[in-house]
């Protein structure tokens, strides 16, 4: 396989003990003072290296503010604090790769430049920028749109595109804020499962957000809900199937029904 | 391209070439029919032998002209693009300054031409600045508004990378604020016209506006509308070449 994405694969249970991937302590926010909106209230958890963990709460319960401070894009409130892989979070950190909610391509740039975009931005020397580059096209089946603009690609293929402009960086912990939240429901199970394949072979601690019961049981080891505003971590959910998971074999596993149900009360969905 | 695609293309200067014909007639007849004096309106063929005359007196003056125009609009352009910028980076700057811009933008630039005749004289100087006073502000409050529209997902997305500003400046705000800024300039364009010919009007030995006072004070109709077809081909000319460089900012259309 390519090397741009690949580390060894292996096949274990992806709980690998030892430092946390990423570590949440004590982190609140709140916008526009004192008096202003209380966004986050306590956020305590912590993912080991390797993880698959989705984050699901109810629209406005503060998950992009969440993954805005494990980024460090915005500090948290006093007397919280994020650590990655060990080390204290202070401004963006360059083991990190985001996907925000709404797609980041530049409407100018073709797909290619587009994906080569943080690679130069970091000083990377252009050959190996290639090299990554063409291990990552075929990768997320963007070969023949290398040259097209994003105008021209389905929103399929962008949210792709966008996975690639993170994974360019080779970053070892990766934030994902409903990267296949507009597509329909064949597309985003397609997607999921390229995006498991991905992670079965690079093995990086993944936190992901989504508003989809299915799709966090079908990719998580962990699944965490939280509550309404202010948001906090309600329930931390292992989620214990094998792997490797077939969307549809998955989902008829008895215990995904369960799953299904457990995490639906939780979240208020009557069944 | 279709059948129908041809047709449109060659529709788009049969349909107007029809209707300039139709005027031109109408033009030539009107004159004739109700007796119109020629120093009032020249029938048209007056008009197109006089221009036709009057060549080279024209092209020279058309020159003088396109040179006010060409540098008053790219002092514009430069000057409103770095004003731009710098009044978007720099918000203290911005709260000192920007009133005064409103203030400046809402005046008559019109009646700041003898002030540049008495500063700058008779010369090209004054009819210069006046392009650039009038083809200034548009360029100015363009560029700041397409900096201040760029989308803040993509700002972050810049610093999730970690870009520094300089990068995120070059490779997100340029191209980003570009559609606005080529917007500005296709505005600023008949605005640098209109400057350098009022600049021409109020005090000049040279260039079209000074043709047509001189054609107007001798009674020369058809001089003076010989003048102002000048006047309209070199507008014309000069905006066509700023819709030329809009165009290569396709993502405008987007
Ligand atoms: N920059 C900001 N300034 C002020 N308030 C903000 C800001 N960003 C988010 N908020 C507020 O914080 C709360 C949580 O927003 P956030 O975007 O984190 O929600 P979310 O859980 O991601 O929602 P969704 O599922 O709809 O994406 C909202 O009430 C929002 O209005
Ligand atoms: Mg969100």
């Amino acid at each position: 396989m390519d090397a741009a994405v690949a580390t060894p694969p292996r096949t274990a249970s992806p709980a690998v003990a030892g430092e946390a991937g990423i570590r949440v302590r004590d982190v609140a926010k709140t916008f526009g003072g004192a008096s202003g909106v209380r966004a986050l209230e306590r956020v305590d958890f912590s993912i080991p290296r390797g993880q698959f963990v989705s984050i699901l709460g109810p629209s406005g319960c503060g998950k992009s503010t969440l993954l805005r401070i494990i980024a460090g894009l915005i500090p948290p409130d006093a007397g919280g604090e994020v650590e990655i892989l060990g080390r204290r979070q202070q401004g963006v950190s360059p083991e990190i790769g985001v996907v925000f909610q709404s797609h980041n391509m530049l409407p100018w740039c073709t797909t290619e430049q587009n994906i080569r975009l943080a690679a130069e931005v970091q000083g990377l020397a252009p050959a190996e920028i290639d090299k990554r580059v063409n291990d990552i096209l075929p990768v997320l089946k963007l070969e023949k749109f290398r040259r097209s603009y994003p105008h021209e690609l389905s929103g399929g293929m962008r949210q792709r595109a966008a996975l690639g402009q993170m994974l360019v960086l080779q970053p070892q912990v990766l934030l994902l804020d409903e990267p296949f939240g507009a597509l329909d429901a064949l597309t985003r199970d397609q997607l999921n499962v390229e995006l498991l394949r991905l992670w079965q072979l690079m093995r990086k601690t993944v936190l992901l957000i989504t508003h989809s019961i299915p799709e966090a049981i079908f990719l998580s080891d962990r699944v965490l809900v939280m509550s309404e505003r202010p948001g906090h971590v309600l329930d931390d959910i292992t989620i214990d199937l094998p792997r490797p998971r077939d969307p549809r074999a998955a989902k008829l596993a008895p215990e995904f029904g369960r799953y299904v149900v457990q995490l639906g009360r939780l979240m208020g969905v009557e069944d | 391209m279709t059948a129908v695609d041809r047709n449109a293309r060659w529709r788009q200067f049969v349909d107007p070439a029809i209707l300039f014909v139709i005027l031109a007639i109408l033009w030539e007849k009107a004159v004739d029919v109700f007796h119109i004096k020629p120093y009032l309106l020249p029938p048209l063929s007056k008009v197109v032998t006089a221009f036709w005359d009057t060549r080279a007196t024209l092209l020279a003056e058309s020159w003088v002209t396109v040179q006010e125009v060409v540098a008053g609009f790219f002092l514009a352009v430069v000057g409103g693009i770095v004003l731009g910028f710098v009044l978007h980076a720099i918000p203290p700057v911005r709260r000192a300054l920007y009133p005064v811009i409103v203030i400046f933008q809402g005046l008559p630039k019109i009646a700041l031409a003898p002030l540049m005749i008495v500063w700058f004289g008779y010369g090209i100087t004054s009819k210069v600045l006046m392009a650039f006073l009038f083809a200034f502000f548009p360029v100015v409050i363009s560029t700041m508004g397409g900096l201040a529209s760029t989308p803040s997902h993509l700002i972050e997305h810049f610093k999730a990378i970690r870009a520094t500003p300089w990068t995120t400046f070059r490779r997100l705000h340029v191209p980003a604020a570009l559609p606005s800024i080529l917007d500005g300039c296709r505005t600023a364009m008949p605005l640098a016209v209109i400057g350098a010919i009022v600049g021409e009007f109020v005090g000049a030995e040279r260039g079209l506006g000074h043709l047509i006072l001189e054609a107007n004070a001798n009674g020369r109709t058809d001089l003076l509308f010989a003048a102002l077809v000048a006047v309209s081909i070199v507008a014309g000319i000069l905006y066509f070449l700023v819709e030329l460089a809009a165009r290569r900012v396709w993502w405008r259309a987007l």
